[in-house]
């Protein structure tokens, strides 16, 4: 099972990102010729160099080059399991974008 | 004059050559509206890319992701990547490409990549030597440029000629210098409303790392582009060159269908003549 490697500072939570009393984030993952996620999400879990860490809603700004893993996005309607070679992730004010092939 | 029969069988092979041409221009149209939304696709990854990139603040000048060469092995020439089509059937267009090139071209200052086999063939029979030939890549997706950015890394700048497709019936030969090539594709994004700083961010493994493989990643993305754009001119310039074959063909076409009917009028009219000759000499009491 994939943990948080990472002790980050979380970012001052908004109100306006609370919704319906759940934490959720927007999660696009893509590829110059491909979207393979795009929507709402709880968790984003991948492997850098440092090993394999998750993302929550309200993590602290952070860019980091993803490893060769499976990236798994939780979402409500379940998990979403993604095979990638390389990427580059970029999490700013619970928008995590996956850039992928680059 | 030739027989009608022998005009018949010029008019089918006519008519073959214009069913070849009029599948050659669909082809072609079809690969044009696919290279049209690849290339859509791909400015906008790009677009993202570069709007986190123009909001890092690490370093002023783009440095083509140069970590990994040292400055002493940076070669002091421009390099020239010609961008052509990979076999004919593409009008005249890589003509046009290499005649641009050349004019400002000098071999002590200069060294030429190309990709394309119709440049290759072109710069040989120009005398013109190069360092490297890559093929045009088949695919419109994913295409590996890792082997053209080393030699794009290898020297201290690049311009790369291009086609570019203005329209169906338009297409055009450009001349870019790399790192503005990148900047100028990152000018279309939105503008960073904030700055991304170590103070305010965490990277890993580290912010040089990130810049410099972002670095890296546009350059991959800016060229795959450049020669994305060229294949849709190429495909353009194809299209334009089967549709006047085509209409060339459809003419010649009816001409022979004209001459045809003309010939075997021509039949009709000396038999006819030569019965009525005949009717005439009967009448006239002659022997035939």
């Amino acid at each position: 099972m994939l943990e948080s490697t990472k002790s980050v500072p979380p970012a001052t939570p908004r109100s306006s990102d609370l919704r319906g009393g759940k934490d959720r984030m927007h999660v696009k993952v893509y590829a110059p010729f491909k979207t393979y996620y795009d929507g709402e999400a709880q968790s984003i879990s991948a492997l850098n160099e440092t090993g394999p860490f998750d993302i929550l809603p309200r993590h602290h700004n952070f860019m980091t080059l993803l490893s060769e893993c499976d990236i798994i996005v939780r979402t409500d309607k379940g998990d979403e399991k993604i095979t990638i070679n390389r990427g580059i992730m970029h999490v700013k004010k619970d928008r995590v974008i996956v850039f992928l092939d680059v | 004059m030739k027989r009608p029969n022998e005009i018949e069988r010029e008019e089918n092979a006519m008519g073959t050559l214009v069913e070849l041409t009029s599948v050659f221009e669909g082809i072609a149209s079809m690969r044009i509206a696919q290279i049209k939304n690849q290339v859509l696709k791909a400015t906008q990854f790009f677009d993202e890319l570069w709007g986190i990139y123009s909001q890092l603040r690490v370093d002023t000048s783009f440095r083509f992701g140069r970590s990994q060469v040292e400055e002493d092995e940076i070669v002091e020439k421009e390099l020239y990547i010609i961008i052509t089509a990979e076999g004919g059937f593409s009008g005249d267009i890589d003509q046009k490409l290499i005649h641009t090139m050349l004019q400002s071209y000098d071999k002590e200052k200069n060294d030429i990549i190309v990709i394309g086999h119709h440049g290759a063939v072109q710069l040989a029979q120009r005398g013109v030597s190069y360092q490297k030939y890559f093929k045009l890549p088949v695919k419109d997706q994913n295409i590996n440029v890792t082997p053209i950015i080393r030699y794009v890394q290898m020297y201290r700048s690049t311009t790369v000629f291009y086609q570019e497709y203005v329209s169906l019936m338009v297409q055009d030969v450009r001349r870019i210098a790399l790192s503005a090539a990148v900047q100028a594709k990152g000018q279309r994004s939105e503008s960073p409303d904030d700055i991304i700083t170590e103070a305010n961010y965490i990277f890993e493994p580290s912010t040089y790392d990130v810049v410099d493989h972002l670095e890296r990643s546009m350059l991959h993305i800016a060229v795959s582009q450049l020669i994305l754009d060229s294949k849709l001119a190429q495909y353009a310039s194809r299209f334009r060159a089967m549709t006047a074959s085509h209409e060339r063909a459809d003419e010649a076409k009816s001409d022979l269908h004209r001459l045809y009917n003309r010939a075997k009028r021509n039949i009709k009219d000396e038999r006819l003549k030569e019965i009525v000759n005949g009717i005439k000499k009967s009448k006239s009491g002659a022997i035939i």
